[in-house]
């Protein structure tokens, strides 16, 4: 009746500290510090391509799948080395992977009613929009006239 | 994998022998912290998600630029900065703390709640900017409109009606306006006649194009956009484009201005000539009856019977023509003459009367020429005391989703930095590290969300 039947509660204090993270406690200052690095300069690639005139004018897609990477890249090295997940268990799978995938899903099923709808526009909805339908950009070439600038010059 | 508690010997009791077995290696706060943080990335997510559809989906062309709402796109990135330089001081405080080296790691801590503090300040001042070109989150403070139509112009007169409603007040109150005040009270009425001018057009014209180019016109007056390849061409160049759609429809308008002049010059003329006519009517009539009035007495017989005998070419054949008759139809001659031509100077006067305003309008289009040519970046720009009702295509659902977004970012911000502060007092030893490593899983998520939120909103 003396002892304990189950919990040794002293045990479990000492488990109940921090992390033990025997790979970044010694030379975790340095890994720390390439990460910082690593996320300047990829601010400053996502910077430079989001401020690209070229990019934006002649292939604005890959303008932001670029950033986008940038970001992914970004997150990635905070979750990674910050938030310590690189030497967690697999517990770190559980949470993150089925957020990813229902935030994934989230933007794809919106796209269809709401990213897409002025696909389905008639010729009377253009009317009330705030600008005018703009016909599609293959039309566009050295060969063919611009449509004219939205400067609401009349006729 | 769990981890076992040390096993207890059977010592033959009988008891039921209980194991606490741990789920996960990871202590208890930082398992809650992970499933909090895991709800705040469903709630991002679902934010920043929706924003993305809404973005994307804007009709091509539509969304705004950066430039177009006062984002500055350095100072994201600046404040992006500011966030992973304090992700890397936190991380260092908790390596402080777990060799507990309290002191350093309070030093670490306290610079990461003045980075944190810096991040929302530097937020503060651009909302600030934002506020003081009238974009809010919404209506009844937000300035924007999403197209130029015919509401949007009845906003500006009613903007400008209420710029020289106060200004009346105070002249009314017999106070001196100041020189500024007289300046604005000019400028308030030469853009009350340009706007009523649009609002004519737009109203009365036949031409779709033209009614909708004309309320364009105006809303480019107050707050210029410029799209596709005009987009980054520096300030005065895109003012030149401006100044020269202006003008066109200035040299027009005054084209326009000088065949009036000239139709109005030729009325004026026939119409003079016919007043003219009327005076010299006028004067005959007032002869005539001088005449009738110097006449002696008519005798009294046949003289009754011709003289009612207005108008008739009845004779009576014993009287000679009665003077007196014969002046009475020649008054009504002319007085019948007379009325004709007061006609026709009715028809004249309604001939001139829409010429007349027409031409006022086209002088005070002419007027405010300068005024436009002069204001660079737009009305809203240059009198920054005018803020009137500016068009910006998608501008409203644009602001909404900022100020939402990086509000709640901002308040999650606000929140950590009030858990740094709530710590700082403590002794940071080893023993305390936890709650550190929790503080910073929570503030590196606050980042994460910003390395996601800046090229969303600064840079696509």
């Amino acid at each position: 009746m003396d002892h304990d039947h189950g919990i040794d509660k002293k045990v479990h204090r000492e488990h109940l500290g921090a992390t033990k993270d025997a790979h970044a406690s010694h030379g975790g200052l340095g890994i720390y510090l390439a990460v910082f690095v690593a996320l300047c300069i990829l601010t400053l690639i996502s910077f430079l391509v989001g401020n690209s005139q070229v990019l934006r004018e002649n292939a604005p897609q890959v303008m932001w799948a670029a950033m986008m990477a940038v970001s992914v890249a970004k997150a990635l090295l905070v979750m990674l080395f910050f938030m310590h997940l690189k030497w967690e268990a697999n517990w770190k799978y559980v949470l993150t992977v089925p957020a990813s995938m229902m935030s994934l899903f989230l933007v794809l099923m919106l796209v269809p009613d709401i990213g897409r709808r002025t696909r389905n526009y008639s010729d009377d909805r253009w009317l009330y929009s705030a600008e005018p339908k703009v016909e599609d950009k293959k039309h566009q070439d050295a060969d063919h006239l611009h449509p004219p600038a939205k400067s609401g010059e009349g006729h | 994998m769990s981890e076992h508690a040390h096993a207890h010997d059977d010592h033959g009791h009988g008891h039921i022998k209980l194991q606490y077995q741990r789920s996960l290696p990871i202590p208890n706060g930082k398992l809650c912290l992970w499933l909090f943080l895991s709800t705040e990335i469903m709630f991002f997510a679902g934010l920043i998600g929706a924003y993305i559809v809404l973005r994307f989906g804007a009709p091509e062309g539509t969304w705004p630029l950066p430039h177009d709402v006062h984002l500055i796109e350095w100072v994201g990135a600046m404040n992006t900065f500011v966030l992973i330089c304090s992700s890397v001081t936190i991380v260092l405080s908790y390596e402080a703390a777990k060799f507990n080296q309290s002191s350093l790691s309070r030093f670490w801590l306290a610079l990461t709640l003045v980075l944190g503090t810096v991040f929302i300040g530097v937020k503060g001042f651009e909302y600030k900017s934002k506020f003081a070109h009238g974009i809010y989150p919404s209506t009844p403070h937000s300035l924007i409109y999403e197209k130029a139509d015919i509401y949007y112009v009845q906003a500006v007169r009613q903007k400008l009606a209420a710029h020289k409603a106060g200004l009346d007040a105070k002249v009314a109150a017999e106070e001196k306006l100041t020189e500024d005040e007289e300046d604005r009270l000019k400028v308030v009425n030469q853009l009350t006649d340009y706007t009523k001018w649009t609002e004519s057009i737009a109203a009365l014209d036949n031409d779709p194009l033209k009614r909708r180019a004309a309320m364009e016109r105006l809303a480019m007056s107050v707050y210029p956009l410029f799209r596709g390849h005009d987009s980054h061409l520096p300030p005065d160049q895109k003012h030149e484009l401006f100044t020269k759609m202006m003008k066109d429809e200035l040299s027009a308008v005054e084209r326009e201005g000088f065949t009036v002049n000239e139709s109005l010059k030729k009325i004026a003329g026939d119409r003079a000539n016919v007043a003219k006519e009327a005076e010299n009517l006028t004067e005959q009539i007032k002869q005539l009856n001088e005449q009738k009035s110097k006449l002696p007495a008519a005798p009294a017989a046949g003289a009754t019977g011709a003289s009612e005998g207005n108008g008739t070419t009845f004779v009576a054949l014993q009287d000679q023509p009665n003077p007196a008759a014969q002046i009475d139809m020649q008054i009504a001659d002319a007085t019948a003459k007379l009325g004709e031509k007061t006609k026709e100077l009715g028809k004249f006067d309604e001939q001139i009367l829409p010429l007349d305003n027409r031409l006022k309008a086209i002088t005070a289009r002419t007027q405010v020429q300068p005024i436009l040519e002069h204001a660079h970046g737009g009305l809203n720009e240059h009198y920054d005391w005018l803020k009137l009702p500016m068009k910006i295509p998608s501008g409203n659902m644009w602001a909404s989703t900022y100020f939402l977004m990086t509000g709640f970012h901002a308040i999650h911000v606000a929140v950590g930095l009030l858990a740094f502060v709530l710590i700082l007092p403590k002794t940071l030893d080893a023993t305390k590290a936890h709650i550190i490593e929790n503080v910073g899983l929570y503030w590196h998520f606050v980042d994460l969300v910003w390395i996601f939120l800046f090229p969303l909103l600064y840079l696509f």
